[in-house]
């Protein structure tokens, strides 16, 4: 196996998983969905996790992202070990430290962009929400459709208002469980260059995809299989968003008088 | 996060679902109103009683012949009829008309106590009653004649209305002269406020000159009609109609609240005396001598016993009221699960999570308890000018039955509270 060790004095750790288990007991029978875990992430990388459904990809997240308990096994995240914080700690991390991006979007119902965006804030008792929201809906390039409902947002907007609700506290860490899973090719392909302009500007990002289009948006690419990781490798031809999307605007422009000729 | 911004997310989750909210307030609604409305005729009904009482006379005395004569040994018995002489010697038995039956208790008893008790004892009226059959015309009706002596105004704070009432002169010369009441009244003319002063009325076929009208007293709750009467002079009644010797009751009205049981005592004693008793007390008596306070005592047991059984009827639907709340809430947190995962994952503790749902079960019973104060007291004020009920709405009672929906929302909401707050934020998210 394959491991990217950046042991460097300026690079700083931010996740540190050691041999980390979690079983499930299904029927009597104990099943590991991770089978000894150990995996570093450090502040400034962009981390595409891959593996077939049952790989224990999705417990990965749920365990980085401070949702879901090990079984076994040392997990700290900037520092804390999170197996010795109780649930109020647990829910102030995920609050100040991890922004979450799902691939159901995950937004609150009948709420418009701006409360969903605010939420965090209120949970993490800040002040000035209605700015702050603002902002981080003017970084997703979604100003002008703070006062819409999800029901009346695109999925690509959606997931867009959901980066919002991840990034509106400055979090350390974004984690995104198929970001992409739900919307258009050229949608993922925003969201993916928000994300590149996140990562750029020093937000680290674990993202869980099955598509390799997407995961060689990232820098390094985490494969797992039956709860193992069994390759880390940095991404070598790396796609640049910004490029793939004037790019496939420009073949759109060029295919379209060919449609037409066709008819 | 303060209270504030948990009222905002309750207000916004009730207002999405106004109608399961509405249904969910419907049950305290009615609870609420339920009980402001048992509260207030029961309160309505303490309070007529307590005017009826207090419109009967002021420092009022009543006593009533021989109530535990029927049980008194035949010993007791023996002693009583030697003495008193007057009652038992010269009776006769009325065939004309029905009588109360013949007791100890005598005219010469109630000149006796008010000769000798000036002090205490303002004024004292003695009476006889017995049911007539009154004929005006061709109208006829079944009717009570009273016969009482003109003190009898006084002592049992009645007004005339029309014309004059009987003289001490009239009375003491057997004189058939009557005031009329007016349910009497209406039923002979079928107008309450008829004025048949200068007219004859028969009583048991015999002719009376109607010289007054009584102000109607009113009925109150319940107890026969103190206007279906027909007052004649106390000897005439006596001699004439009835043909007794001894009288029913005697309404004493004393000099002032204070000088009450001194007269109560005094008249207990002097008639003791008079009718030869002997203890033990108060069984051997052949008279009761009641006074307001133990009539107001004994009617409003019967209304407490009332209030007390609709209470209980509105707290249960409180308590389902509270059930339905908690019904409602359960199907909001199961239905929300995966909102309330979502909030966990940015961030909100198990605490914001309770009381999030805390806040909204209250803002359900609160709103459902002031809606049915509002029913209760529009349903109070209708059955007031509709049905002729007395009620009497408190604000005592409105903040009361506020108070108490918010804590029963605040009790039901608990559970379904704490439900949603102890979620695993994985398994919240999971759910589908």
């Amino acid at each position: 196996m394959d491991r990217v060790d950046l042991v460097d004095a300026n690079v700083e750790l931010l996740l540190r998983l050691r041999d980390i288990t979690k079983e499930y007991n299904i029927g009597g029978q104990e099943v590991y969905a991770l089978d000894g875990v150990s995996l570093d992430v450090n502040v400034g990388e962009f981390v595409a996790i891959m593996g077939p459904s049952g790989s224990g990809k999705s417990t990965m997240m749920n365990m980085i992202g401070c949702l879901d308990v090990p079984s076994g096994g040392s997990y700290e995240i900037d520092g804390a070990e999170v197996s010795s914080l109780d649930d109020d700690e647990l829910a102030s991390i995920r609050n100040k430290k991890i922004g979450f991006v799902f691939q159901g979007f995950n937004l609150i119902a009948r709420t418009t962009a701006l409360e969903n965006v605010e939420l965090p804030l209120v949970y993490g008792r800040i002040k000035d929400r209605r700015n702050t929201a603002i902002a981080a809906l003017q970084r997703v390039g979604l100003g002008d459709r703070i006062e819409h409902t999800s029901s009346e947002l695109s999925g690509g907007q959606q997931q867009r208002v959901a980066i919002a609700r991840a990034i509106v506290t400055q979090p350390r860490l974004i984690l995104a469980d198929e970001p992409t899973g739900n919307i258009s090719t050229l949608q993922s392909e925003e969201i993916m260059q928000i994300f590149q302009e996140l990562n750029d500007n020093g937000v680290t990002i674990v993202m869980v995809t099955h598509e390799e289009d997407i995961a060689r948006h990232c820098k390094r690419r985490v494969e797992m299989r039956d709860g193992k990781i069994v390759s880390d490798q940095p991404i070598e031809d790396r796609l640049v968003a910004k490029d793939v999307i004037e790019q496939m605007k420009s073949q759109a422009i060029t295919r379209k008088p060919l449609a037409l000729a066709g008819t | 996060m303060g209270i504030s911004e948990y009222f905002r997310l309750a207000i916004r989750a009730l207002k999405s679902n106004v109608m399961r909210t509405a249904l969910s307030m419907l049950g305290i609604s009615i609870g609420v109103a339920v009980t402001i409305l048992v509260v207030a005729i029961g309160q309505g009904a303490t309070k007529s009683v307590a005017d009826q009482v207090n419109g009967m006379g002021t420092n009022l005395l009543m006593v009533h012949q021989g109530a535990r004569e029927m049980k008194l040994t035949a010993a007791g018995r023996s002693t009583t009829s030697t003495s008193t002489t007057l009652s038992s010697s010269t009776t006769t038995t009325s065939v004309k008309a029905t009588t109360t039956p013949q007791g100890t208790l005598t005219l010469a008893d109630a000149l006796m106590i008010e000769k000798m008790f000036p002090e205490s004892v303002q004024a004292i009226a003695p009476q006889v009653r017995g049911g007539v059959q009154v004929r005006l015309g061709s109208s006829n009706a079944s009717s009570n004649v009273l016969g009482t002596t003109p003190e009898y105004l006084v002592v049992n704070n009645s007004t005339v209305r029309l014309g004059r009432f009987f003289t001490a002169v009239e009375n003491a010369q057997n004189m058939k002269v009557c005031v009329l009441g007016s349910t009497l009244a209406e039923n002979l003319t079928g107008n309450s406020s008829a004025n048949l002063v200068g007219q004859n009325i028969s009583v048991n076929r015999d002719n009376y000159l109607v010289v007054g009208m009584l102000a109607a007293k009113g009925t109150g709750t319940g107890g026969p009609d103190p206007d279906d009467v027909v007052v004649i002079p106390l000897s005439t009644a006596m001699a004439r109609i009835l043909a007794i010797t001894t009288i029913s009751d005697l309404s004493i009205s004393c000099v002032s609240p204070i000088m009450m049981p001194l007269a109560q005592q005094q008249v207990t004693s002097l008639l003791r005396q008079r009718h030869h008793l002997v203890p033990p007390f108060p069984q051997n008596d052949d008279f009761v001598v009641r006074n307001q306070a133990d009539l107001l005592v004994r009617s409003q047991s019967v209304t407490k016993t009332m209030t007390m059984l609709l209470t209980a009827v509105a707290i249960i639907s409180l308590i389902v009221g509270g059930i339905g709340i908690m019904n409602v809430m359960l199907m909001s947190v199961k239905e929300r699960t995966r909102e309330i995962g979502i909030r966990k994952a940015i961030g909100a503790r198990a605490h914001d999570i309770l009381m999030q749902f805390l806040v909204e079960a209250s803002i359900i019973s609160i709103l459902g308890g002031v809606a049915g104060a509002v029913l209760g007291v529009v349903s109070a004020i209708l059955l007031a000018s509709f049905g002729g009920w007395n009620t009497i709405v408190s604000p005592t009672t409105l903040i009361v039955s506020i108070v108490v929906s918010a804590g029963v929302g605040i009790f039901f909401g608990i559970h379904p509270a704490q439900k949603a707050a102890t979620m695993r934020p994985i398994e919240a998210l999971r759910y589908e």
